[in-house]
This record gives structure tokens, C-alpha cells and sequence, in this order.
């Protein structure tokens, strides 16, 4: 599925902010099942300086910083991206989840896509043991792992409300869990690290959802804004398999990534050192739609 | 001497000597620095302990007192953690060395340089092509799992090719009699300016021995090591930048030490800023460029921006720096991977396919529990494993606060650390417990004193300079304080002991002030980061302030007690306590005394003696590396005396503690005119002072000049200091006019508000960018045209709306001088191209 997809950040600062330097993942890059025909990022004010680079995940990562006083900032994301419709590995068939955990430890890999780097606990996803012995259920002995994460992924959908007014972007997980609610980077930390405390490996994943969904089918939660899955490492062969506990379904065509790592400090549309006295306000909105539809 | 007499003190010193090892006795199974293991004192402890006889037990602690004043002089003090705000302890000395003959410090040296190559090499791998990982030499998840793998940074070649620069090792002398390698210090290695200090302090008190004994200098180690960052230094346009979290932190007197005794600027995250991808330094001149960073500060800090976005310690963008190679950060961000424990494990291995050599200093035997192999061994063999966290300092659960001793675990926790080692092993390694060798420590007192043995563990430093890997020869010995602990630190009691190594023959003597790098003659020391700047001047108009609160206190005390120096005035008095903010108008004037006491001894209003004290402190905490020790102490004193509760509540207790505090402030007033280089620095202090003294004394002028009997002028020469002066010039009565010129007018009195105007205009004309493009700066302007009203003013005409005018220029000129020197924010330089 082709789609074109428009992204608005509109920041509105109470004062005028003198100083800004801010990290911005806000332009999709090829990933496996996923091309980028076209993209660019527009920001208004143009800033002092922009350096374009890729972070150690491969994102896009755009620096930029503004040495003179705004109030506003307006981030804009144009991209055409093509999803490629890939059969999903079928889940009976994937190695047994002890297999998994015993290999990704003694994986040899250092680069970027090795489970190494997400066995451990990272900046906002520590190890939960209460989360653990949730995940535990859905991995009796034996099982296939993406048998395991599929049946955990509609549990979490059907355990846990979906409220944004339960959680904000500094909720860490074991509230989230602990109040069975929140959003969509809520039910991906909760499951990353339910994950990682039984020794698999599970990233964090930001990106788009199709707005309007194919006719018959409903729409999907958190398409109006930027949203958050999980990947799951299945082995070498089968590699990483994308997983959305906010909609109890395995990321397919209708999933647009937009960054990956460890959670979402790693992945955050925007982050930065703002010199400001006043509060500021946040819009964002997204529209992702089939071309020619 | 005669015969004899020669006879009966060689016998007086055969006793003593006895005395002080007669009862020592290693504990069973350690090994001890002072018996050999043929059970007889190793030769150079047998010549220590003849020299400590001869000079005997009296003559020895007096000795050793000194070095402890020393050190308490210097302001060396230990900040311990979990104490309410922080508390600071004196610096526990150990008093007798830690002795290590030459052979076997030849050894430990090669030991000690090759595990640098080692790390170093193990460090550019992981950051680089990833090699080891590859193939299979060292495991991916140890690098991948390890906190300090900054991510940021991979791909990133450091300018000058090395991770590591400054590396520090951990080693005990295991029951063997082996050195062994405890733990690595790779991040940012702390202790090399206690050891300097532990050494300054034994070597003068204990002169002739430290002579005697042919102990390898410390210098020479430092010199190279300045050295080798000041070749990195391309640009010098600043000097090379000592980055420290700021004065919270446990070491940062540390930090204030070496910045002093190496010649780099002290400097906290905020003091730099990053431009198009390049480090500067705000300084009282502009942004200047900064190209080599010593680090004091956990690289998870260093940016916000990349790193930990909650730091408020670092500098947004400096990963980007260092990626566009445009900075040298010495040790490299991340460069603490290399720390953990489960690295230890696979040196060996790492020794011989990086170096093609034998690791020459065994590590503590590890296993890590990643692999499954060794995971069953640790579990077999738990209850004599130290069972520790692999990966990080510490692991939530059992090994929340560090290892634990397998043996020691009840059976439940064991049976849950097993649980948990069989789920994710990769978060731990148990590692072979180490019983650490004894070290003599003196007990006791005067003649009585002896020596016992206690647990001991070394620090030792390796340095990248430019003819490659130096080792201090020396270091910093940590004692333990129970002759049973396994582990030492200094945080749990404990002292420390300077490391002398001896030398086979005499040493060079070395100091770092006869540097051969780089000897070019300066007078003007450039660099003023504006931060410091910032302190220095409200240090001084803290400590100005300070003293006006004083001397009005002490001019309503004198009043209280002495019925004769006319209690007119007092009400007048209590007028500038309350109006300075000293003391609260609501209690009115109806209650002198108890106001006059809150002004002393109050912490509640902001203006208070004490209060002022503490905001003196915490401004000259920050710039510590700037101040003569003396200069430091005096301000510490100061706080201490201020905050200390009156005996009495009496007149001439009150005017007893005001007059010692004075005497505090004017040591630091001496100390600042006659210690302090005229250089900028010193001109912010002085331009502190000279605004805060300008508006006090224009301030008394109004509420005790105008309007008012002889009683009040009296009052106004007292707290301007002039009365002495006054008596001389007017053999009368105190009368307003001659009053008021003498406090306000008169240039040649240094109380007067005419000199601080001038100092103040002398201060600014001497700093640099005082008249750019031939155009004075504001600051300039209201100073010189102050200055100038004053010298024509008439004192018969001056009224209170002209005094205040004089305050508010004074205060125009503190605001005009925070705008041109202090402010971080200066706009950007233009950005070429733009995109």
C-alpha cells in the first residue's frame, strides 16, 4: 500500500523562548517491508542551525537550534512511504520462546538490529517483576515465542482501558500497569518490559496508522496522532515481528514506522533544551492516506 | 656523643621499636605489608619502623598533627553522602605509608600499562567496527547491556585516537602475596588529587624521612599528563577545561584541586555552550572556543540533548561536538563501558588476541552468568562466590546496594538469587571473594602508640601523555577501620594513606612549576568563565554586606551597653537593620536589642549576619579553584562563627561576636588586597564590594546625616569607619556638613562613597571590552559620571532625594555590569549559508 502521509507538530510558547535546541524523529527511513519514496521535514521559524544525521538505530535524527526569540514553532512532516503487504509469519511455526531467550544473549551482533541491545533495561522501561509475572501466562513451557507475544498483545488490549487522561509521556510502566490504562506508548512499555524481565527482547516502535480504515474494517486507536507498537525478536530467521497491544493485532499494511529503539526516549518525535520561563502548548495532527483512494 | 651515651639511646631505640611491632600479628590467612611470609619484617618496613623509633612516639604525633592541620588548612575535607545537606568531614589521614619496595612496583607498573592498552583497545572496538563482538571474543550483550554504552557515540573516533586518558585500578595483595586487580575506574577516575594532597601534607611533616627514603615524585606524572591534554589544545583560545557536576558533588574539592595545580579552567556545564557542532566557553569576553574537556562528570550527564535528557549538569549538543570530532574529551563519553564487572571475565582472553600477551595482573576470578556454563558453576560453587551485579554499580532487588557474599544470604534470598540467576543470568557475575592484605596503621597515643595491621586496598592512575602510558608512581591507599571488612571505602569510615614508592637510588626532584611544556611567560591569566565572574562579585558583595550588618549591630550593642555613647542614635540605627532587610519592620522600633539580635544571629529575614555569611559560602564554593586556601577559610570560618548560638543574650556578648566576625572579614579583606593578583577575577570581587560599601554608606548618610543631632553623626562615623579620621581633621562636635563630606564626598577616604565610585570606575576601565569601538559601555558611562558628581558635589546642599539618586546609579552600574559580563545568553554568530 502506497501512502502519503502529512504530519503537523505546532508548538505555541506562553512567552517567547530566546533559546531552543531540540532533537527531532520526525522523517520515516527504509525498513524491512517499508520504502520511502519521498520525504521532508519544513520547521517555521527556520532555525539557526539543522543537521540531518542518522541516530545509532538508523532514525533520522534533524538537530536544530534557534538562537533568537519565537513563540511558535511548526514542524511539518511530508512523506510518501510504500508498506509492503507481507504475509505475517504464522505464529504456531516460530521457535520456542526458551530458544529465543537463550539465543539473543549469546548473539554475536553489535549492530543496530541485534537483540542485544534490547534484553537490557533502558532509560524509561526497567525491569518489573509484577509485569513479568503477567507476561509469564502467555509463555507457558514450550511455546512458540510470537504464539506467546500475539496472545499477550490481545491480552493487554483486552486487560487495559485505553484513556489518555490516565497517563502523560513521563508515565513509567509499572503505574501503566498498575492502573491497567493508559495510550499506546503506555501498552508498549508495559509489554517491552514484561518482555525483557523473562529474558526476550522487545523494541519500541513510533510511527502511523492508515486514519480511515479499508471499508468493514474499524478504525484503529491512536490514528490521530503519532503512534507506538512493539517488535518482537523472533530468531535469525524469522528477525523482528511488529505487535500492537493497543489494538490487539499484529503491525502490518496499516502500519507506517517512523523510528525504533529501546523505548521511547530513544524514538521520541521531538526532545530538546528549551530556555523558557512559560508554558507552551502542543497540537499535533496526522493524516495518513492511501494514494488514490 | 660519647660511647656510652650513644650505647643507651641505640638501646631506648631498640625498645621503642619493639614496642611499636612487638604485638603486631597478621591475621590468620591475609597476607601483610609490614611481615614477610618467612614471618620476619620485609627489609624496608625493618629501616621504616628504625626511623620511626629514633624519632619517637611524641615526636611522631606531633608531626603527624601537622600534616592533619595542613590538610584542615588547605580546606581538604571528605563530603559524605546521605548526611543531612551533605556533611563535610575533616580528612582521615592515615598517618604511616603505604610502603612498596622498587621491584615490585616495576611489576605492577607493566602490569598497570598493559590493561590501559588493553582497555583502550577494548574501548576503540566497541565504538568502532565491533570486531570482538563478531567474533565471539567478548560477548555483544556485556557491551549492549552495559548503562555506560552510549549509543550516541558509536562510530565516533576520539581526536588523539584514545578512549582512555586517564584510567585508574582498584588492586589488593591477595593471601598469596599476588597484586590483583579489583575493579576498573574508566569513566571518570576520582582520588588522584587526594593522593597529591595526602602526599603535600606527610611529606612536610615527615621531611627528612620522606628524603631519606628515595620516594618517587608525584609530579613528574602530573606534568606529562597536563602536558599530553595541552598538546591537544589547537585552537588556545581557552585553556584546557576541567568539567565538574559543581560543588554537590562528593569530589568536588577534588575537582577545585587539580583544576588549580594542572592550570585548567573549572568549569560546569552551563560555563559552555555548543555552536555548529563546537564547543565554547561563555567567558566575561565573549564565547571562546574550547577544544580539550578533563571530565568530572558521568558521561550519562554530558548532553541533555542526546543523553540523559533529565541532566541539568551538561551541555545540550556535546555528543554532536564529539562526533564531528571538534572536542577531546578526556575519557571519552561512554568510555565507562569498560567498567563492568563481566568485562573481567574475558581479559585474559582479550590480552592475548588485541595484544598477543599474557595479562600481567590477574583480576579478581569472574564468571559471568550470561553463559551457560559458568552460570552452573556459580551456582554450585554460591556459597563462596561474592555474587554482583555484571552490568551496572548495582541491581534493583538483593543486589540493590552492590555484591553480596553468597555465604551470607539467608536461604531464602540465596534461593531467590538463584531463581533470578537462572532467568536472566546476563545480569550477573559471581566472582571470587578477595581477602585483602594488612597495612600498619599507628594506635594509640605518644609513646604508648603502636602499630596493627588493617585491611587495605590501592588506587593506582595510569595516564595517556605524549611519550605514551605513564604510571603515577604513588597513589591512594584506602584502610579500613575494622580489622575484619572485606570491603573498603571511605564512605563507611576508613582512612586514607599516601603510597610511597621507593626508589633504588635518589629521585629527581620535580615540581609542576618547573614544567618543561609549553614555558611561556604570563602575567595576565586569561580566561574568566562569566560564571565565575558572577560568584566573585557577589562574593564580594555578600561579604561587603556582611560587614555593614555587623558594624550597625555592633553600634546598637555598644549603645545598649554604654548608656554614654548616646542611646539617641539607636532608633536610627534600627532604621538601616530594618530597611537593608536585616531585620523585619513589623517589630518596630520599640525593641532594638532583640532586632539588633536577629540582624546577628537570625536565619529567618533574607539580610541577616548569617544568611549573608551562607551566601557568601555558597558563592565562593562555587569558584573554590579561584581563592587562596586562607581566603577560603575565611569565609568558611565566617559562616561557621555567624552560625553558631550566642552564650548570653547580652549587650557585650553581642558586641563581643560582631567585633570577631569583623576581624574575620577584614582577614579576608587583607588576604583579597594583598594575596590576589590584579587580574580580572579579583576586579569583580572588588567591584562587589565597592557597590555594596558605596550603597551602605550612602544609605546611613541619609537615614542618620540629614535631619539629625550630634548623636546620630556619631552613629555615621562609627559605621563608616571615619570617627578616628573625623577627630583628626574637626576637633569638634560631630556637625553635618564636614559629617557628610567626609562619608560621602572625600575620594581619599576609602569608607567614602567618592572612593568606591572610583574604585568602581578604575575596576571597569581595566576590564577588557570596557570601550568598544572607542564608545565607554554603559557600565563605564554611570560610573565615570558618578565619580565625577561626587568630586563636584557640595555636602552643604545634599539632600535625600540626591543620596538616593547616588544609590540608584550604583545599582544601575550592578545591573549594567550582570547584562555585559554575566549573562549566558549572548546572540549566536551568524550562521553562514544558513540551509
Amino acid at each position: 500500500m502506497l501512502y502519503d502521509i502529512r504530519q503537523v507538530t505546532e508548538y505555541s510558547y506562553a512567552s517567547p523562548v530566546p533559546f531552543a535546541r531540540q532533537v527531532l524523529r520526525l522523517l520515516p527511513v527504509d525498513r524491512p517491508g517499508q520504502r520511502v519514496v519521498a520525504c521532508e521535514l519544513s520547521i517555521r521559524p527556520q532555525p539557526t542551525e539543522r543537521h540531518d544525521t542518522r541516530d545509532f538505530f538508523g532514525n533520522w535524527l534533524t538537530t536544530v537550534a534557534f538562537s533568537f526569540p519565537h513563540s511558535e514553532l511548526r514542524l511539518e512532516t511530508r512523506a510518501r512511504v510504500l508498506v509492503e503487504a507481507t504475509e505475517a509469519p504464522l505464529p504456531m511455526l516460530s521457535p520456542p520462546f526458551e530458544l529465543i531467550r537463550r539465543n539473543a544473549v549469546a548473539e554475536s551482533d553489535l549492530g543496530p538490529l541485534s537483540p542485544v541491545h534490547f534484553l537490557f533495561p533502558s532509560r524509561l522501561v526497567a525491569l518489573d517483576e509484577e509485569i513479568a509475572a503477567y507476561v509469564r501466562k502467555s509463555f507457558p513451557p514450550g511455546r512458540p515465542i510470537l504464539d506467546g507475544a500475539f496472545d499477550l498483545t490481545k491480552r493487554i488490549k483486552a486487560d487495559f482501558k485505553y484513556d489518555p487522561s490516565a497517563t502523560d509521556v513521563t508515565t513509567l510502566p509499572a503505574v501503566a500497569f498498575a492502573q491497567k490504562a493508559g495510550v499506546c506508548q503506555d501498552f508498549a512499555h508495559v509489554m517491552i518490559a514484561g518482555l525483557r524481565t523473562i529474558g526476550l527482547p522487545a523494541a519500541y516502535v513510533s510511527g502511523f496508522l492508515r486514519t480511515e480504515p479499508p471499508p468493514g474494517r474499524p478504525r484503529l486507536e491512536g490514528a490521530d496522532a503519532t503512534h507506538a507498537w512493539v517488535a518482537v525478536w523472533c530468531g535469525r530467521e524469522t528477525g523482528w515481528v511488529g505487535l500492537d497491544p493497543t489494538n490487539g493485532v499484529f503491525a502490518a499494511e496499516d502500519h507506517v514506522v517512523l523510528a525504533v529503539g529501546r523505548d521511547y526516549s530513544d524514538a521520541a518525535p521531538a526532545d530538546g533544551v528549551i530556555v523558557t520561563s512559560g508554558d507552551h502548548t502542543l497540537d499535533v495532527a496526522v493524516d495518513v492516506v492511501p494514494v488514490g483512494a | 656523643m660519647p660511647p656510652r651515651e650513644n650505647l643507651r639511646r641505640s638501646r631506648a631505640v631498640a625498645e621503642r621499636a619493639a614496642r611499636l611491632v612487638g604485638n603486631y600479628r597478621p591475621l590468620p590467612g591475609v597476607s601483610d605489608e609490614l611481615i614477610g611470609r618467612d614471618g620476619r619484617i620485609r627489609p624496608h618496613w625493618q629501616r621504616f619502623v628504625q626511623t620511626m623509633a629514633e624519632l619517637g612516639g611524641r615526636e611522631l604525633q606531633h608531626r603527624f598533627s601537622l600534616a592533619d592541620r595542613h590538610l584542615a588548612e588547605s580546606g581538604v575535607v571528605l563530603r559524605v553522602y546521605g548526611a543531612e545537606n551533605g556533611d563535610e568531614r575533616p580528612w582521615p589521614l592515615a598517618h604511616v605509608p603505604f610502603l612498596i619496595a622498587p621491584e615490585e612496583w616495576r611489576q605492577l607498573e607493566a602490569g598497570l600499562i598493559q590493561r590501559a592498552r588493553l582497555l583502550d583497545a577494548v574501548l576503540g572496538d566497541a565504538y568502532g567496527e565491533g570486531r570482538l563482538a563478531a567474533d565471539g571474543a567478548l560477548p555483544a550483550s556485556i557491551i549492549a547491556g552495559s548503562p555506560e554504552f552510549l549509543r550516541p557515540l558509536v562510530g565516533s573516533e576520539p581526536v588523539g585516537g584514545h578512549h582512555l586518558r586517564i584510567y585508574a585500578v582498584d588492586v589488593g595483595r591477595g593471601p598469596d602475596g599476588d597484586w590483583w586487580v579489583v575493579s576498573d575506574r574508566t569513566q571518570a577516575p576520582s582520588g588522584a588529587g587526594y593522593a597529591l594532597e595526602n602526599r603535600i601534607a606527610l611529606a612536610q611533616a615527615l621531611p627528612d624521612i620522606y628524603r631519606a627514603f628515595n620516594v618517587e615524585r608525584l609530579a613528574g606524572f602530573f606534568q606529562a599528563f597536563r602536558a599530553g591534554l595541552n598538546a591537544l589544545n589547537r585552537h588556545e583560545e581557552t585553556r584546557v577545561a576541567l568539567l565538574t557536576p559543581g560543588p554537590l558533588n562528593e569530589t568536588y574539592f577534588e575537582h577545585a584541586y587539580l583544576a588549580r595545580y594542572l592550570g585548567f579552567v573549572l568549569v560546569e556545564g552551563e560555563d559552555l555552550t555548543v555552536r555548529d557542532d563546537t564547543v565554547y566557553m561563555r567567558t566575561i569576553t565573549g564565547l571562546k572556543r574550547t577544544d580539550v574537556l578533563l571530565r568530572r562528570l558521568d558521561a550519562d550527564f554530558a548532553d541533555p540533548l542526546e543523553l540523559n535528557p533529565a541532566s541539568r549538569l551538561g551541555v545540550p549538543g556535546l555528543a554532536g561536538a564529539v562526533r564531528r570530532r571538534n572536542v577531546v574529551i578526556a575519557n571519552a563519553l561512554g568510555s565507562g563501558v569498560v567498567e563492568a564487572r563481566a568485562m573481567m571475565g574475558f581479559l585474559p582472553g582479550l590480552a592475548e588476541r588485541i595484544l598477543g600477551e599474557k595479562l600481567i595482573l590477574p583480576n579478581v576470578a569472574t564468571w559471568w552468568c550470561g553463559q551457560t556454563l559458568e552460570r552452573d558453576h556459580v551456582v554450585a560453587e554460591f556459597d563462596r562466590m561474592v555474587i554482583a551485579p555484571a552490568l551496572a554499580p548495582t541491581l534493583p532487588g538483593i543486589l540493590s546496594r552492590g555484591p553480596v557474599l553468597g555465604a551470607n544470604l539467608s536461604p531464602e534470598d540465596k534461593a531467590k538469587l538463584i531463581d533470578a540467576i537462572s532467568r536472566r543470568g546476563q545480569d550477573y557475575v559471581g566472582q571470587e571473594a578477595v581477602t585483602l592484605s594488612t597495612t600498619p596503621v599507628w594506635r594509640g597515643e605518644g609513646e604508648d602508640a603502636r602499630l596493627e595491621p588493617r585491611p587495605s586496598i590501592l588506587r593506582l592512575y595510569v595516564a595517556q601523555t605524549a611519550d605514551g602510558w605513564k604510571v603515577m608512581p604513588g597513589g591512594f591507599c584506602r584502610i579500613s577501620d575494622r580489622a575484619d571488612a572485606r570491603a573498603v571505602t571511605l564512605q563507611q569510615g576508613g582512612t586514607s594513606a599516601d603510597v610511597w614508592v621507593l626508589s633504588d637510588g635518589p629521585v629527581a626532584e620535580t615540581t609542576l612549576l618547573a614544567s618543561p611544556d609549553k614555558v611561556a611567560l604570563r602575567r595576565a591569566t586569561s580566561t574568566l568563565p562569566s560564571r565565575a565572574a558572577e560568584n566573585l562579585f557577589w562574593l564580594g558583595r555578600y561579604v561587603e554586606r556582611t560587614e555593614q550588618a555587623l558594624r550597625v549591630v555592633r553600634a546598637i550593642a555598644r549603645r545598649l551597653v554604654d548608656v554614654e555613647a548616646g542611646s539617641g542614635a539607636v532608633s536610627r540605627l534600627v532604621t538601616i537593620l530594618t530597611s537593608s532587610g536585616a531585620a523585619d519592620f513589623e517589630k518596630g522600633p520599640a525593641q532594638p536589642a532583640r532586632l539588633a539580635l536577629a540582624a546577628l544571629t537570625d536565619r529567618e529575614n533574607f539580610n541577616t549576619a548569617p544568611r549573608l555569611a551562607e551566601a557568601s559560602r555558597r558563592a565562593a564554593s562555587v569558584i573554590r579553584d579561584r581563592l587562596s586556601p586562607d581566603a577560603w577559610r575565611a569565609v568558611a570560618d565566617l559562616e561557621i562563627l555567624l552560625n553558631r548560638p550566642l552564650a548570653a543574650h547580652t549587650g557585650s556578648d553581642m558586641h563581643e561576636r560582631a567585633s570577631e566576625a569583623l576581624r574575620i572579614v577584614a582577614a579576608f579583606s587583607g588576604l583579597a588586597q594583598e594575596n590576589m593578583v590584579r587580574h580580572n577575577g579579583w576586579r569583580f570581587l572588588e567591584m562587589g564590594r565597592r557597590i555594596d560599601r558605596g550603597l551602605a554608606v550612602a544609605r546611613a548618610a541619609r537615614l542618620c546625616g540629614l535631619g539629625t543631632g550630634g548623636a546620630e553623626l556619631d552613629a555615621l562615623l562609627e559605621i563608616a569607619d571615619s570617627q578616628i579620621t573625623y577627630r583628626i581633621r574637626y576637633v569638634m562636635q560631630a556637625a553635618r556638613v564636614p559629617a557628610l563630606d567626609l562619608v560621602l564626598l572625600d575620594a581619599g577616604n576609602p569608607r567614602a562613597l567618592a572612593f568606591q565610585a572610583e574604585r568602581v570606575r578604575h575596576s571597569l576601565s581595566s576590564l577588557p571590552g570596557h570601550a568598544p569601538a572607542g564608545i565607554l559601555a554603559p557600565a563605564d558611562r554611570l560610573a565615570s559620571r558618578l565619580a565625577s558628581e561626587l568630586e563636584t558635589a557640595d555636602a552643604a546642599v545634599l539632600d535625600a532625594d540626591t543620596i538616593i539618586g547616588y544609590e540608584q546609579t550604583l545599582m544601575r552600574i550592578s545591573d549594567e555590569i550582570a547584562l555585559a559580563y554575566f549573562t549566558h545568553r549572548r546572540p549566536a554568530p551568524p550562521v553562514e549559508g544558513g540551509d
